[in-house]
């Protein structure tokens, strides 16, 4: 159940940080993908398949809509050439990957670690 | 063959219903029929009554293809999580025969592995219902989140995001389940509302730096500091660091 969604792959331990913080604070990462709606991300499947766009819009699930969408790998992923927009499904997103520069980790995690202890409480 | 027997469309709580429309299955062009997006399940049945059905949990991944050097026709294309067999679909065949109302069926899922993918392709003759379908592809999805986010979903009431009220206050016709940088802090919940505005209290008590939200640099901070200093020119409050002469880094 821990392996819902990784939110980057800086470090090993972050990532198994900021997915548990995902698990127990959604509210959190739903607030954060909207500050992100209009930025570059790629997001890698759990089948694998990775999907570079802009992020479009996110939901409460984390369900993910993405425009001008290019697979990253088309040689091996040539299903969805034709397409544009997509509407992924929040579960199963295995990672979304954002670019170093946009996201000041140590705050997001922070913000995760406090608000993980608050739902304890 | 693919096909089941002895299904038939759903009555109740059909978004979309789309008439020539063809589906091609992995490949296989299996007929044309139509397609019923319904809130319980996607299904698809040709004029004899032969069709199959798609669990949303399974659907990891719609979208229009608009692109005609890459498929001939438009189309709206379906990712299946694992892949849909003979013996899987006589499972759903039974299954759905005995629980018209479960939306829980689980046919399909024994033989899923993580690489393996059931690709769909829904080819409507009216190329302009495509983003009608889409729409309400999207809108069904959100009825089914994952079951596990159920235990850590305290905070949210209900599970429907509010979709008249975010459309009513902001117009948003074609997204309204979606949050989008337009929509306002006003579509969130109460306890959202009281989250977030905790959230940015605790951000707003970060010494060093400023941002607007969970630690992101917007992109006018990045075009004037372009020496790396990320200060928020708009969250600062009267020039405080104008009256130093200290370099800052």
């Amino acid at each position: 159940e821990c392996f819902k969604k990784k939110k980057k792959q800086p470090t090993a331990t972050l990532t198994v940080q900021l997915t548990l913080a995902c698990v127990s604070a959604p509210q959190l990462f739903y607030s954060f993908f909207k500050s992100l709606v209009g930025k570059d991300v790629v997001v890698e499947l759990k089948n694998d398949l990775s999907i570079c766009g802009t992020l479009h819009s996110v939901d409460q699930y984390l369900n993910i809509k993405l425009t001008d969408i290019s697979v990253t790998d088309p040689e091996k992923y040539p299903h969805m050439l034709s397409v544009k927009n997509c509407f992924i499904r929040g579960s199963v997103v295995r990672y979304v990957q954002l670019p170093a520069d946009e996201v000041d980790t140590q705050l997001l995690q922070d913000a995760a670690r406090k608000e993980a202890m608050q739902q304890k409480q | 063959m693919v096909l089941l027997k002895n299904l038939h469309p759903p009555t109740e709580g059909v978004r979309h219903e789309q008439a020539e429309t063809t589906a091609v299955l992995d490949g296989q062009r299996l007929g044309c029929g139509t397609l019923y997006v319904a809130e319980t399940r996607l299904s698809w049945f040709d004029s004899s009554g032969l069709g199959f059905s798609l669990e949303y949990p399974s659907i990891g991944l719609h979208a229009i293809s608009r692109d005609v050097s890459a498929y001939p026709q438009e189309h709206l294309y379906v990712m299946v999580n694992g892949k849909l067999n003979k013996e899987n679909e006589a499972e759903m065949a039974e299954k759905a025969a005995d629980d018209d109302d479960d939306g829980s069926s689980d046919g399909g899922d024994d033989d899923e592995d993580e690489g393996a993918i059931t690709e769909i392709r829904f080819v409507p003759s009216d190329k302009a219902a495509l983003e009608s379908m889409f729409s309400a592809m999207c809108e069904c999805q959100a009825l089914h989140p994952d079951p596990e986010d159920d235990d850590s979903d305290n905070d949210f009431e209900g599970e429907e995001y509010d979709v008249e009220e975010a459309e009513a206050e902001h117009g948003h016709a074609d997204i309204p389940t979606f949050y989008t940088c337009d929509e306002g802090l006003s579509a969130l919940t109460q306890e959202g509302q009281a989250t977030l505005e905790r959230l940015e209290g605790m951000l707003a008590e970060s010494v060093a730096q400023q941002y607007h939200m969970a630690g992101v640099r917007t992109e006018e901070t990045k075009a004037e500091f372009e020496d790396g200093m990320e200060v928020d020119t708009a969250a600062m409050e009267a020039g405080q660091f104008e009256d130093a002469d200290v370099e800052h880094w």
